[in-house]
C-alpha cells in the first residue's frame, strides 16, 4: 500500500546565492563533455582555459552575491551564504587558478588526462564551497565528501610513479577513516540535538539537550577528531607529509591551501557556531590539540631535507596557530582565523610554486640541493621563495607577520593567553629550518669555472641541475603564480586594511558570535 | 526511555530464534551425502582453488563497478516516481536535472570506451 503524502511544499531557492554553484557544476560537466574530443588543442589549451573560465565566472558570481552584513539561506535549511562562506570560497577559487597554472606542465596531466584531472579538480573545489555554505549536518558531509573523493583519485593521478599511487592511496584509506569518524560523530551529534540544522543545534543546547549529555560530548569529540584528520591536526597528522611528498606537487599546493581552508571553514561553522554553548567542553580539548599540533609540527619539519615534506610538516603547525583561532570562540577569533587562512593562501602556493618550478628541472628533485646557489641563478624564483618563508616565520612586513599577530591577539583577548604563548614559542622553532631554506638560497657557494674553448670563459651557476630549462622564464606561468602570491603577501603586510575590511565583514557573520 | 528499545530487543530475539531453529533442524533432520565437489567453499561458481598467478580481467571490475553505480542511482528515482504528485513540479524537475547528470557521466563512460570488453 502506497501512503500518500500531503503536498511537500518545494523548498526555497534563492538562484542568486546558488549561482556560482550552479556555475561551478555547469563549469565541470561542460569540461567533462569537452575532454572527449581528440585533438592536441582541446587538450592542451581548452581545456585548462575553461576550468580557467568556471573557476573565474564563479569567482565573479561570489563578488556579485556579496553585500555586506548579509546572512541568508540560499537553499532553505540546506546551504547559506554569508561573508565567512564567500571569502573562504574566494580561497578555494584562487587556489583552484593557482593550480591549473601550477599543473600545465605537469606529466600528471598526459598521466591521467588533462580533463579527468581538471574536472576532478573542479568538483573538489565545488565540495569545497558546499562545505563552506553548508547550514546543516547532511550538507556539511556531502560537501567533505565531494572535496575528498575527487582528491584521493588526484594524488594518484601520476599514475607511473610509484609514491603517486602510494600517497593517492594513503590519503584514502586515511581520509575514509577520519569521513567514517566524522560520520559517527555527525550520527551522535543529531542523536542528542534531535535535528540537522546548525542553528536547530545551537538552539537545543542548553535547552532542551543537557550540556554534560555523554551522547553529546561523544558526538562531539568524533567530529573533531574527524575534522582533525582533515585539516592534519596532531594527533591526526600522520598521513600529512607522505601524501604531500608523494602526491603531483600542484595537488599538494591545493590541498595545503584550499583542504586546510574547507576544513576550517566547518570547524568554525560546527565549533563556533552549532556549539557555540557548550564551549566549555570542547575549547580546552582544541587548545590541547592546538599546542600538541604546534610542537609536533614544528619539531618534525626541522629534520626534513624535501621540501615538500618540510611544507608538509609546516603545514601541521600552521593548522595549529589556525586552530587557535577557533578555540577562542569570539568574533576576534573568527576574524583572526579567516584573515590567517587568507594570507596562508598567498604564501603557501608561493613557496609551492618556486618547489615545482625547481622540481621539475633540477637534478635533486624537490629536496633542499635543489635551491642551492638559486639567488644568483634565478632571483625571480629566490625571492618568492625567501618572501614565503619570511611570511610562514611570521617576519614583519609580511602578511604572515600580520595574520601571526591578529591570531595571538583573539588568543590574549579570549582568555588563552597561553597559547598566544605556544604560538610564539612555535615560531621560534620554525625559524630554524624556513631561515636554512633562505639560507641555502643566498649563501651558497660561488659560481664554478668549467673547463672551456679557449677564449671563451663559461661560467656555470651553481644550482644543482642548472640548465637552459632551469631560468626562471622557462615557465612563465610557474614564475607568474610565485611572483604574483608573493607580490600580494609583501602587499597586504604592509598594507592590510583591504584584508581588514574583508574580516570586519566576516566577524559579523556568524550570529552566535556577535552581541 | 529504554522501554521504547523494547522492539528492538524482541526483534534480536525473535531474529536469534528462528535462525537458530532452522539451523539446528537442518543439522538434525538433513540428509548427508558428501561428495568432494559438495565439500568446496562456493564462491560465486569459480573454481576455489585460485592460484597465485591468477588474475581478475580488470575490465571486469570496471564493468561490474559501473553497473553497481548507474544501478544504485536509478534506485533513486523509484521513491519520486512513487510520491510525484506529492512533490509536485520541483521535484519533477529536479529529478531531470538528475538524470541529465547521469546522462553525462554515461556519454562519458561510454565515449571513454570503458564499456568495451578487451
Amino acid at each position: 500500500m502506497i501512503l500518500p503524502l500531503a503536498d511537500v511544499p518545494a523548498p526555497h531557492i534563492d538562484y542568486k546565492g546558488l549561482s556560482p554553484l550552479i556555475a561551478l557544476v555547469g563549469g565541470t560537466v561542460l569540461v567533462l563533455m569537452a575532454a572527449l574530443l581528440r585533438g592536441r588543442f582541446v587538450q592542451r589549451s581548452l581545456l585548462p582555459l575553461l576550468t580557467l573560465g568556471t573557476l573565474g565566472a564563479a569567482m565573479g558570481l561570489s563578488i556579485w552575491v556579496w553585500s555586506p552584513g548579509d546572512h541568508r539561506p540560499i537553499v532553505e535549511s540546506a546551504l547559506e551564504v554569508d561573508a565567512l562562506a564567500l571569502s573562504l570560497s574566494l580561497v578555494f577559487y584562487v587556489a583552484g587558478i593557482a593550480t591549473v597554472l601550477l599543473a600545465h606542465r605537469s606529466a600528471a596531466l598526459s598521466d591521467a588526462g588533462a580533463g579527468e584531472y581538471y574536472t576532478l579538480l573542479l568538483s573538489s573545489v565545488t565540495g569545497m564551497v558546499l562545505l563552506a555554505e553548508a547550514a546543516n549536518l547532511i550538507t556539511l558531509f556531502v560537501g567533505i565528501e565531494l572535496l575528498s573523493i575527487p582528491l584521493y583519485v588526484l594524488c594518484a593521478s601520476q599514475v607511473r610513479r610509484r609514491a603517486s599511487l602510494e600517497a593517492g592511496l594513503k590519503y584514502l584509506v586515511i581520509g575514509s577513516v577520519g569521513s567514517a569518524t566524522l560520520l559517527y560523530g555527525l550520527a551522535l551529534i543529531y542523536g542528542a540535538a534531535g535535528t540537522t540544522s546548525f542553528a536547530g543545534i545551537d538552539r537545543a543546547l542548553g535547552d532542551t539537550v543537557s550540556l554534560s549529555d555523554p551522547l553529546l560530548l561523544t558526538g562531539i569529540a568524533l567530529a573533531c577528531a574527524g575534522l582533525a584528520f582533515k585539516a592534519s591536526v596532531a594527533p591526526f597528522h600522520q598521513w600529512t607529509p607522505d601524501v604531500y611528498q608523494g602526491a603531483p606537487t600542484p595537488v599538494t599546493a591545493f590541498m595545503a591551501v584550499a583542504t586546510k581552508a574547507a576544513a576550517f571553514a566547518i570547524f568554525l561553522r560546527l565549533f563556533d557556531s552549532a556549539l557555540l554553548s557548550a564551549q566549555f567542553q570542547w575549547a580546552p580539548a582544541l587548545a590541547a590539540l592546538a599546542t600538541i599540533t604546534i610542537v609536533v609540527g614544528n619539531v618534525g619539519a626541522i629534520a626534513q631535507d624535501s621540501l615538500k615534506r618540510m611544507l608538509a610538516w609546516s603545514g601541521v603547525a600552521q593548522a595549529g596557530y589556525i586552530l587557535a583561532g577557533v578555540v577562542v570562540g569570539t568574533q576576534k577569533g573568527l576574524e583572526a582565523t579567516v584573515f590567517y587562512l587568507l594570507v596562508y593562501l598567498l604564501m603557501n602556493v608561493a613557496a609551492f610554486a618556486v618547489v615545482i618550478a625547481r622540481e621539475r628541472v633540477s637534478e635533486w628533485g624537490d629536496g633542499m640541493r635543489a635551491l642551492e646557489g638559486l639567488g644568483r641563478a634565478a632571483p625571480w624564483l629566490a625571492w618568492p621563495m625567501t618572501i614565503a618563508m619570511l611570511a610562514l616565520a611570521g617576519f614583519p612586513a609580511t602578511a604572515g607577520f600580520i595574520g601571526k599577530f591578529y591570531l595571538i591577539d583573539a588568543a590574549v583577548d579570549g582568555d588563552y593567553a597561553w597559547l598566544g604563548v605556544v604560538i610564539v614559542a612555535g615560531s621560534m622553532i620554525s625559524l630554524v629550518y624556513y631561515l636554512r631554506v633562505v639560507a641555502v638560497m643566498w649563501m651558497g657557494p660561488m659560481e664554478v669555472r668549467l673547463p672551456s674553448l679557449p677564449g671563451r670563459p663559461r661560467t656555470a651557476k651553481p644550482v644543482g641541475g642548472w640548465s637552459p630549462e632551469a631560468d626562471a622564464w622557462a615557465q612563465p606561468e610557474v614564475t607568474l603564480v610565485a611572483v604574483a602570491c608573493a607580490a600580494a603577501t609583501m602587499f597586504f603586510g604592509i598594507w592590510p586594511n583591504p584584508l581588514f575590511d574583508l574580516v570586519a565583514d566576516v566577524g559579523t557573520s556568524l550570529a552566535s558570535l556577535v552581541g | 526511555m529504554l522501554q521504547s528499545y523494547l522492539p528492538a530487543l524482541v526483534f534480536l530475539v525473535l531474529g536469534g530464534a528462528i535462525g537458530g531453529a532452522f539451523t539446528l533442524l537442518n543439522g538434525v533432520l538433513g540428509p548427508r551425502r558428501p561428495n568432494p565437489v559438495k565439500n568446496e567453499p562456493y564462491e560465486c561458481g569459480l573454481p576455489s582453488e585460485v592460484k597465485r598467478s591468477f588474475r581478475f580481467g580488470i575490465s571486469f571490475y570496471l564493468i561490474a563497478m559501473l553497473f553497481i553505480l548507474f544501478d544504485i542511482e536509478v534506485i533513486f528515482l523509484y521513491p519520486i516516481a512513487v510520491q510525484l504528485k506529492a512533490f509536485g513540479v520541483f521535484a519533477l524537475v529536479e529529478t531531470l536535472v538528475f538524470i541529465f547528470l547521469l546522462l553525462v557521466a554515461f556519454v562519458f563512460v561510454w565515449r571513454r570506451g570503458a564499456l568495451e570488453w578487451k
